[in-house]
């Protein structure tokens, strides 16, 4: 039983992580491959905060997804100056450097993670507390974002990702538009990454990599991009079959390559064959 | 004060060690001035042409030449099916941007699976010692690798300059390069430039990945972070000027390898992604330098 809701804790902290993923590129069309490094911001953010101070888990959590918030900001306001391209390459470049500096520092744990996170709530309850804590986040950024995309503000995200010359020249600002979804989506990851803190009590550089951008990716598009459902779905898919293999007992070093080509297969099949992905495809059908 | 021959030797190592970064990011650089496209699946690529050199030498234990043929030959054809397969495809359908960078991002990883799970994730080196015979020229240390390295890149740029220039082939590149549409309506065939500058970027990367591989230990996962390299060079260097981008590789070399004398070994990996913001932040085009020209007497 503990096991089962371990996995509904990480489901629903992934249903977080592919929604606010699925805004950015999927609603917002903006390149980047970046969103783990701000899962891991929020992660370390809330971490070293539970274990140097002494402010209440849920403000740590909260200035976790502030710190996501303020890096995507930086890292987006310099790289759109240029073109959406720019965010690609510097979001690569900015994963794999903040990685490199957290496996550097000696109070981020180094490459050995950072440990013994306090636990805000102990005993029996502790799993299902997380759960439902966890699941109100999921259901909230899920419902949030509905909001988001459905109303006026939605409708003109929607305008400057299909058409940013036609909407530029109806007087609008594409860049600020771009960058306030890119804040939005990473803050909300920022804040699923205190929640996984805090939950599992250590985070290492190593869980942050491109493994996990490839993982998120394969949420959403397996689920439908810029779909409010789709990465609901692909949370939930991505990580039921990981559990299946574990049934198989292959070793570590069999088991996690073939996660990794499972996850790469069923994005490279649905790109090609079901681009619209399980919900859009639905959506169209019906 | 520092000694003369160290400066010389830190900077003969630098331009030494950045050959193999010359090679990709010109390989890189090119795709992205003809195709348009930031291929990234060029990091799978190097993975391919990395352990298929290293099967067949360590395998089969054939021959070096054989070995890199062999690896010219599927680095070259599995360029080729992405490029006809894959990316040719998602351009008849007008796909976007993203769903390029997504192909090409998700095919390296999944090629970076494959390996894994067929080599494992120990560092592999082509020859059992990288150890390579040293000369002493003037004081500086010049190794065996060191002049192949020089010598393979230089090669390398001297007859991709030769081909874009001189041969019908490589001013049909510049001409999609340039503007595909109207290279069509002149009766290039841009899908042919296309393939060909596939297999042209293959061929960059091998010569790139042998000369890694027999001077450090490679993981299924350095391609990735390899690619890094070859983009920041690009950038650098300015989007569409190969052999400027090829200069800027060599400057990163000799960056990582003077950054020895100011900050701890472990720092010099995150110069790389210093550099790359700055480069964002202050030459989004690429630094360019004034040209010097000669004033000729009576023109």
């Amino acid at each position: 039983m503990e096991y089962l809701a371990t996995i509904g804790v990480l489901i629903a902290i992934y249903v977080i992580l592919s929604s606010s993923y699925n805004l950015v590129i999927g609603y917002g069309g903006l390149s980047t491959v970046a969103h783990p490094i701000f899962f891991a911001i929020g992660a370390y953010t809330a971490g070293l905060l539970a274990i140097h101070s002494s402010l209440p888990a849920p403000c740590n959590v909260l200035l976790g997804g502030v710190a996501a918030m303020i890096a995507s900001v930086l890292l987006a306001a310099s790289a759109l100056r240029v073109s959406g391209d720019y965010l690609l390459i510097a979001s690569l470049g900015f994963q794999l450097g903040l990685l490199q500096l957290i496996k550097n520092l000696d109070f981020t744990g180094g490459p050995g993670g950072l440990t013994a996170i306090p636990g805000t709530v102990t005993g029996a309850a502790r799993t299902p507390f997380f759960l439902v804590v966890s699941g109100l986040l999921a259901v909230a950024t899920v419902v949030g974002i509905r909001a988001i995309v459905n109303g006026p503000y939605g409708r003109a995200i929607t305008a400057m990702r299909d058409e940013e010359l036609a909407f530029t020249a109806l007087g609008r600002d594409a860049t600020s538009m771009k960058i306030v979804i890119f804040a939005i989506g990473c803050g909300i990851a920022g804040i699923a990454g205190g929640v996984y803190a805090y939950y599992f009590q250590y985070i290492s550089p190593d869980q942050f990599e491109v493994l996990q951008s490839a993982a998120i990716l394969t949420m959403v598009v397996l689920g439908g991009m810029g779909t409010t459902f789709g990465p609901v779905v692909g949370a939930i898919l991505l990580l039921a079959i990981p559990q299946a293999i574990t049934f198989l007992n292959l070793p570590p070093g069999i088991m996690a390559p073939t996660q990794g080509i499972i996850f790469t297969v069923l994005v490279l099949a649905f790109l090609f064959l079901r681009p619209a992905g399980i919900v859009g495809l639905a959506r169209k059908t019906l | 004060m520092l000694d003369p021959v160290i400066l010389a030797q830190i900077l003969w190592t630098g331009i030494a060690t950045s050959a193999p970064y010359v090679l990709m990011t010109v390989g890189f650089a090119l795709t992205l001035k003809v195709t348009g496209l930031w291929n990234f699946a060029q990091a799978g690529l190097m993975a391919i042409a990395f352990y298929t050199m290293f099967f067949v030498l360590n395998f089969l234990a054939l021959p070096v030449l054989v070995a890199l043929a062999a690896a010219a030959a599927l680095t070259g054809l599995a360029s080729l099916l992405i490029e006809i397969h894959g990316l040719q495809v998602l351009r008849d359908r007008g796909s976007g941007n993203l769903t390029f960078f997504i192909f090409t991002l998700i095919l390296s990883e999944f090629i970076i699976y494959v390996i894994t799970l067929l080599f494992g994730t120990e560092p592999e080196t082509l020859f059992k010692s990288i150890l390579s015979p040293v000369t002493i020229v003037g004081n500086v240390a010049v190794s065996d690798w060191d002049e192949l390295a020089v010598m393979v890149a230089s090669g390398g740029l001297i007859l991709l300059y030769g081909f874009l220039t001189w041969t019908r082939e490589g001013q049909f590149l510049n001409a999609v390069a340039d503007n595909a549409r109207l290279a069509e309506l002149y009766g290039i065939s841009a899908k042919r430039a296309w393939r060909v500058v596939s297999v042209i970027a293959a061929l960059f990367i091998v010569a790139a990945m042998y000369l890694i591989g027999t001077h450090g230990g490679v993981v299924p996962n350095s391609p990735l972070e390899l690619i890094l390299t070859a983009v920041i060079g690009t950038l650098l260097g300015g989007i569409g000027r190969v052999f400027a981008a090829a200069a800027a590789a060599v400057f990163l070399g000799l960056i990582q390898s003077f950054s020895i004398l100011v900050i701890d070994s472990r720092w010099q990996n995150l110069l790389l992604y210093g550099v790359l913001f700055v480069t964002i932040l202050l030459f989004p085009r690429g630094v360019r330098l004034p040209r010097f020209r000669l004033s000729l007497a009576g023109r």
